[in-house]
């Protein structure tokens, strides 16, 4: 009765998804080549380190991808309570940097739990709220709980602070969450009183320089060389890349190093520059198609949780290239985004490959056995 | 098992509607970004293109070199010269040999304390910027920094930027003009014109009139530079394309007409008079060979930033050093207005050789008394002029009315501006019954007309103005644009434009009466009664003209006696011609306060013309050319 699983892998393994990963991915390493050519030591070779990252992230993402999601459903929380302590263990044993409290020193590598806090408050919260279907629309009460569970985390990370990645997750669960049915009243409850709440937080909490960093993407005199500098940089690379581009290894951008953090939060500004308005189509376009795949998962999916799942992973990448591409075209506030596959980071391409997996995984366990 | 599966896939089909809306809004999202990527790469990517290119490729200029000034014997009187300005980098400069640095460079105990005060002082990116240590130092603090150079590794560096240099200092400083920087309201004035600060340009006299052609254009070449304005490649300059590089085009040079040599008698035969003007024009070209104005200020010290101590003296000189005497103050003629009396009513008809009037020593106009200096007795226009009787030309101009006087003078160019085009020439000023009718109505009095006669009353004329009409008068009728530059050159000396003399004007008058007059004024010199027979020299004969300006300047500050002694003597004029019988140059010569005409400026005239016909004029034995004045270097 049950197919062995070489038929499984035959006839379900979602080859558009696989190769739409591959392509990204591979675009990305060559941009981070390109990218990191520009710097000297250790950093010129940061491509080599993605290469590995991939792959082992490649490795994980088959284990599980093979594992049913059901497993996941049952660990959900646990998972969820180990990312809690890992996310407070960072400010036992990190390791500061700039500041900031977000590293885990683990050997040479520098683990960084808040990319795995996106995944699993992501599981979290679609157990939570999928695991038992309810007749009616959820009430504000209702939502309490998984406001809570999201809340913590993402104080936690706010606390470090990183701010950028406290956005994605809370997005991302928001995202996860906004599949049950909630009634008009309460969304209009929430709505208002977000209203109301931002209103005062932005009169009475926000001191002026946070305000000024908040807006000034939106003025056109932007202090160049102050806070406006990355930001305006970025612009000038995207905006000489013109239609085709200054070709690969040639942003001027880059090579005469006015670009900041290419490996990090600034990767897209030289592929725009060296790849042009054709390359920026491309990439988006790609993008697009893997988060629609993503969202035609969630939709075959066999069930409320694997929906939630695919529906996650889909608002992870979402939320990651609008912010990301948003703030290096000056059209949201500079808050540390990166772009997934094309952003350096061992712990980024683990967590995004994890969920490249679960995507496997719901999609070749769309139909019932 | 099966109640929790039938439970987990419940509401699937709602979840299906709910993910097709969250499809759609991320195909909105996702266009958004399309579209304003879109918007910065094709819409508006002009701008962007530019400031990459900007980013990278950073201009740097490349100066031109201004160009010479000449005398007409082609000796430099304005050229460029190397000023050596050492600069710290406090960054790398190595403290402890401090002492020895300040030693090298010759600086004094203050200097020196504020100097390592600023070095010290330095925070952030400004101790790795170049910081004026000192500006123009002498040969020998370059000397010993470039011998002690290695002790401060990378910690200093000298630059040359070519400086002004006038070798004949102040002699002809008023004609050379001066150049200093550009200010603020300059770059806004002249925005088109590409200066930059700390660029210096033309102030007054040649160098502000002739700027664009001495100037020479800047050129640049961009290079490329990284996001600290380091220099990436080291490409070639002339391998560059013409979007990379514009080579710099240097100023041409300017030949004058002036003769620094006549310049220089001139400046001599002034010498104990403190103040006063020359022109030297030639009577047949209209060339200017001599533009003199005393006192003067050294450009040289005008062009390195003048100090405030030396500027206050210059304005507080009751001599006005400032002012070019020559064509930007204006005086009253006195008796070297006469010929043009004399020729309007000649061509009136009104007087002949021999009209004669009966000088008492006074002429009385109503009740007014017009006085003369002497009893001529009976007298001729010859002896009139020769002998300076202000009676006969009271007699003639109650005859010859104001508008004919003023119309002759008009006609020799008096009244206007010359035309020289350097500096701000003043036009001078000869009455009109309209100027009267217009501004005082009802009060014009034939005493008016007297006072015009005799180069007095609203009579106002400029030392060059004189000189060109003297020359005209020399000439046969010719009146003669002022020419000042002669010819412009390429550095490499190839002629780039002659300019030929420009005739203003053939004035119509009849040749007889021309010669009574340039007669008489040959009889001025010669003839044992003439105001300015003492001035007589063996050498050439000279013809000319005494004048006496009568002087009326307010004294501002009584208490002063520099001041007070001014205003108690008159100007001395002498205008005139050599030599007589077949004139080459005109010469007009006013000694501010000088006295009587005939005593004080008639003796510099011909000392100047017996140098000029014995030495100076070309033909004539030339010495050996005069060294320049070295460069002295500020202390």
């Amino acid at each position: 009765m049950a197919r062995t699983i070489q038929h499984r892998l035959r006839d379900d393994f979602d080859w558009p998804l696989f190769l739409v990963v591959c392509v990204i991915a591979t675009l990305g390493v060559v941009n981070l080549y390109s990218a990191t050519s520009a710097q000297t030591g250790a950093r010129a070779e940061l491509y080599i380190q993605q290469i590995y990252w991939l792959a082992l992230g490649g490795g994980v993402a088959v284990i599980v991808a093979a594992i049913d999601y059901k497993v996941y459903e049952r660990y959900a929380y646990g998972a969820y309570i180990g990312s809690i302590v890992a996310l407070v263990l960072v400010f036992l044993l990190g390791k500061s940097i700039r500041g900031t409290h977000r590293w885990i020193q683990i050997g040479s590598f520098l683990f960084q739990p808040s990319e795995f806090v996106k995944l699993c408050l992501m599981l979290a919260v679609a157990r939570y709220v999928h695991r038992d279907q309810r007749s009616g629309a959820w009430s504000l009460r209702d939502l309490i709980a998984p406001g809570a569970l999201i809340a913590l985390p993402l104080g936690l990370i706010m606390a470090q602070p990183d701010l950028g990645t406290a956005l994605i997750v809370g997005l991302v669960a928001v995202s996860t969450l906004s599949l049950v049915r909630i009634s008009w009243r309460t969304l209009g409850v929430i709505v208002g009183g977000g209203g109301i709440g931002g209103t005062l937080l932005w009169l009475y909490g926000l001191k002026q320089y946070q305000k000024e960093r908040l807006t000034s993407f939106m003025s056109e005199q932007v202090d160049v060389q102050g806070t406006g500098w990355q930001a305006h940089q970025s612009m000038v690379a995207i905006g000489s890349g013109r239609w085709w581009g200054q070709g690969f290894m040639q942003s001027t951008q880059n090579q005469q190093h006015f670009l900041p953090d290419t490996h990090t939060d600034f990767p897209f500004p030289v592929w725009a520059q060296e790849q042009g308005f054709l390359g920026v189509v491309i990439v988006l376009l790609l993008y697009l198609f893997l988060i629609l795949w993503a969202l035609r998962i969630a939709s075959l999916a066999k069930d409320r949780f694997g929906a939630a799942i695919a529906v996650g992973v889909a608002a992870l990448f979402f939320w990651h290239v609008v912010f990301n591409v948003g703030m290096v075209t000056r059209s949201l506030p500079v808050v540390g985004v990166t772009l997934p596959f094309f952003s350096y980071g061992g712990s980024s391409v683990l967590a995004i490959l994890i969920g490249v997996g679960l995507l496997m995984n719901v999609s070749m366990r769309r139909r019932a056995l | 098992m099966a109640s929790i599966e039938l439970v987990q896939k419940a509401g699937l089909g709602e979840i299906r509607e709910r993910v097709r809306f969250m499809s759609a809004a991320v195909l909105l999202g996702v266009l958004l970004l399309v579209g304003r990527v879109f918007w910065i790469q094709i819409v508006d990517n002009a701008r962007w293109l530019q400031i990459a290119e900007d980013n990278v490729l950073r201009r740097v200029d490349l100066p031109s070199t201004r160009g010479m000034i000449r005398d007409s014997r082609g000796r430099v009187i304005a050229a460029n010269r190397p000023a050596y300005n050492v600069y710290v980098i406090p960054g790398y400069f190595p403290m402890d040999r401090f002492t020895r640095f300040a030693d090298y460079l010759g600086l004094t105990r203050d200097e020196r304390d504020r100097l390592e005060a600023r070095m010290r002082n330095a925070e952030g990116s400004r101790r790795y910027q170049h910081m004026l240590a000192r500006s123009d130092i002498d040969r020998e603090s370059l000397a010993l920094i470039e011998t002690h150079r290695s002790e401060f590794p990378r910690g200093i560096s000298v630059i040359a930027t070519p400086v002004r240099q006038y070798p004949f200092g102040e002699l002809a400083a008023h004609a050379l003009g001066f150049l200093n920087e550009v200010n603020a309201d300059d770059l806004r004035e002249f925005a088109g014109r590409d200066y930059r600060a700390g660029e210096r340009m033309g102030r007054s006299g040649v160098e502000q009139a002739w700027e664009s052609i001495l100037r020479g254009r800047r050129g640049w070449v961009r290079l490329e530079h990284d996001v600290r304005g380091l220099l990436i490649t080291r490409d070639s300059i002339a391998g560059l394309g013409p979007d990379r590089h514009r080579d710099p085009v240097p100023g041409r040079d300017l030949v004058l007409t002036l003769d620094m040599e006549l310049m220089r008698a001139i400046d001599r035969a002034f010498r104990g008079k403190p103040s006063g003007a020359a022109a030297v024009v030639e009577v047949r070209t209209g060339r200017v060979l001599a533009l003199y104005s005393k006192p003067s200020v050294d450009p040289n010290t005008m062009t390195m930033g003048i100090s405030a101590l030396l500027n206050r003296e210059i304005d507080e000189n009751p001599y006005r050093p400032r002012i070019d005497k020559t064509i930007y103050e204006s005086y009253y003629p006195g008796s070297t207005f006469k010929p043009f009396t004399a020729l309007a009513g000649l061509e009136a008809g009104l007087i002949d050789a021999r009209s004669q009037v009966t000088c008492t020593g006074r002429h009385e106009l109503g009740r007014r008394v017009f006085r003369c200096k002497h009893v001529h007795g009976p007298v001729s226009l010859h002896r009139a002029l020769v002998e300076s009787c202000n009676v006969y030309f009271y007699t003639l101009a109650e005859a010859v009315t104001m508008d004919r006087i003023a119309s002759m003078a008009f006609d020799f160019g008096l009244g206007h501006r010359s035309g020289i085009g350097i500096n701000q020439e003043t036009p001078g000023f000869i009455p009109t019954r309209a100027w009267y009718a217009q501004n005082y109505p009802g009060q014009f009095r034939i005493g008016h007309t007297l006072n015009t006669a005799i180069g007095q009353g609203n009579v106002r004329v400029t030392v060059l103005q004189l000189a060109m009409a003297y020359a005209a008068l020399a000439n046969g009728g010719t009146l003669f644009v002022p020419q000042l530059v002669s010819r412009v050159e390429g550095p490499d000396g190839t002629i780039i434009q002659t300019f030929p003399p420009t005739v203003r004007r053939q004035v119509s008058v009849t040749p007889a009466h021309l010669s009574m007059i340039t007669n008489a004024l040959a009889g001025v010199i010669s003839d044992a009664h003439g105001t300015a027979h003492a001035a007589q020299i063996a050498e050439v004969d000279v013809a000319g003209k005494t004048g006496t300006a009568q002087v009326s300047r307010i004294v501002r500050d009584p208490t002063d006696p520099r001041r007070s002694w001014s205003t108690q003597r008159d100007h001395a004029w002498f205008a005139g011609f050599a030599p007589a019988a077949s004139p080459e140059i005109a010469v007009v010569l006013l000694v501010e306060h000088g006295g009587s005409g005939g005593h004080e400026a008639a003796p510099l005239m011909t000392q100047v013309v017996r140098e000029y016909f014995t030495r100076i004029r070309p033909g004539a034995p030339i010495p050996s050319v005069a060294t320049w004045r070295a460069h002295q270097p500020r202390r």
